[in-house]
């Protein structure tokens, strides 16, 4: 690695200052994206890199008046063991555990994952299947945005260079929302996605009728994307596995997967179909179990 | 250069080390403790694994200067000078190693598993050695070792309470 300045942050304001001080300046968290590009691709050398691993501002998990707030050091590690996300979203629990191995798990960071910003991001798609809100501090204050709208790009996110993601929020409405999440990989360990999917969605519990579905590919287009054919089809419509099937098969529709050395963009699709499939039917079946536990209340 | 005080084996030692060396680096070149291996520098292979704070980190991911006040474990601080520590001893009967160069790595990943799950089950055992790569052996022979050590690791703690 070529030489750089380094300042460690106490906080995130501490932080938002340093960045402001020394741009353009690189930040490190658990570092395992940072250093590795920064060995791998000494051009992007940067003069300054700021430590936000100390800001302990940014590492809560909680639930409040705006939902679950997750901070953006939170490691991977840490949502695997969480009580309180495995309660509501095993979902989130299931996408940590995909994430590279336990050594880069206890390391790397929700937000840090989010800010590299690969198209087979692997905590993204669960968290835009619920709606997730990004806040971002930068010199002007706080600002939040949906994490959909945070991803524009292979590696690129809407933060400026002197912004800081510190928080990632899954609204009220959508707390214990039922969600699953599947990865495809080549292998079970330190694999990318080949495609990853999530899905979400209400059942009604009278019609058994589908609501506020979203179904969320990874790595088969530039960024995290939403079937949006497929949500269309399914919302209002009867939680049955032809349904559910129906619109794995309508998902396709929405990929828009490239060939590499991993996969075809073919076998992509044939993915498509079969995850957001299993993502349904699996989140239909934590619905009902939830409407049970409701019952039995 | 950015001086950093921490925790290696139970000794406070410090350093000063450019602020772009990795904690591989400083243990291997400031402190010739050369057990955690350089293999892929990027995350990959394990080679590098120490426990810091009790969790297993790649050391070639850590900047030094992220170290300031924390506790590092290394494979030297596993042994004493007359007995291995029941890992290394079940690696040894079990012929769980061959050229050894990932034998560190494996090894402190298998202690910061058992510190965590004294019992843990196959399964448990592949999640928690899948950051660590071995071109030798297969690896079946390593889960053995870990499920010996386990086994001798609770004998040794309810020896202890009786």
């Amino acid at each position: 690695m070529r030489a750089f300045e380094y300042f460690t942050a106490t906080d995130s304001k501490h932080a938002v200052a340093l960045l402001a001080e020394h741009a353009p300046a690189r930040i490190i968290a658990g570092g395992t994206d940072l250093l590795a590009d920064l060995k791998s691709s000494p051009s992007h050398a940067p003069k300054t890199v700021v430590d936000i691993s100390r800001a302990t501002d940014m590492r809560k998990i909680e639930v409040n008046a705006r939902g679950l707030c997750i901070g953006a050091l939170v490691t991977h590690s840490e949502i695997m063991a969480s009580k309180l996300i495995k309660e509501m979203f095993p979902a989130l629990v299931d996408a940590a555990h995909t994430i590279g191995a336990v050594q880069t798990r206890n390391l790397g960071t929700l937000g840090g994952n989010l800010v590299t910003a690969v198209p087979s991001v692997d905590s993204g798609p669960t968290l835009v299947a619920l709606d997730a809100q990004v806040t971002i501090a930068g010199p002007a204050g706080k600002r939040s945005l949906p994490l959909a709208e945070f991803f524009v790009g292979p590696r690129r996110t809407a933060l400026k260079q002197d912004e800081l993601l510190v928080e990632i929020v899954i609204p009220t409405a959508n707390l214990d929302k039922p969600a699953h999440f599947l990865k495809m990989g080549l292998r079970k360990g330190q694999a990318l996605a080949l495609v990853n999917v999530a899905s979400s969605l209400w059942v009604d519990a009278k019609k058994n009728t589908c609501r506020d579905v979203r179904i969320v590919l990874g790595a088969v287009a530039p960024t995290v994307i939403r079937a949006k054919t497929a949500e269309k089809f399914l919302e209002g419509r009867v939680a049955t596995p032809e349904n559910c099937a129906e619109a794995g098969r309508l998902a396709v529709e929405d990929a828009r997967p490239i060939s590499d050395m991993r996969a075809s963009a073919e076998y992509r699709k044939d993915l498509v179909a079969v995850l957001a499939k299993r993502t349904l039917e699996a989140a239909c079946v934590q619905a009902r179990a939830m409407k049970q536990k409701g019952a039995r209340k | 250069m950015t001086d950093v005080t921490l925790k290696i084996n139970g000794e406070t030692r410090s350093a000063a080390v450019p602020p772009e060396t990795t904690l591989l680096k400083m243990l291997r070149e400031n402190f010739n403790l050369t057990g955690a291996k350089l293999g892929c520098d990027v995350g990959d292979c394990g080679a590098c694994t120490v426990i810091v704070d009790g969790m297993s980190v790649n050391s070639c991911l850590m900047l030094a200067a992220q170290l300031e006040g924390r506790e590092v474990l290394t494979i030297e601080g596993l042994a004493t000078p007359d007995r291995l520590h029941p890992i290394q001893k079940s690696f040894e009967d079990c012929a769980s190693l061959q050229c050894g160069f990932c034998g560190p790595g494996v090894i402190m990943s298998s202690k910061a598993l058992l510190d965590a799950n004294p019992n843990p089950s196959v399964a448990e055992i592949r999640d928690a050695l899948a950051g660590n790569l071995c071109r030798c052996t297969g690896y079946t022979k390593m889960i053995e070792a870990v499920q010996e050590s386990a086994k001798a690791m609770r004998g040794r703690k309810s020896e202890r309470v009786a």
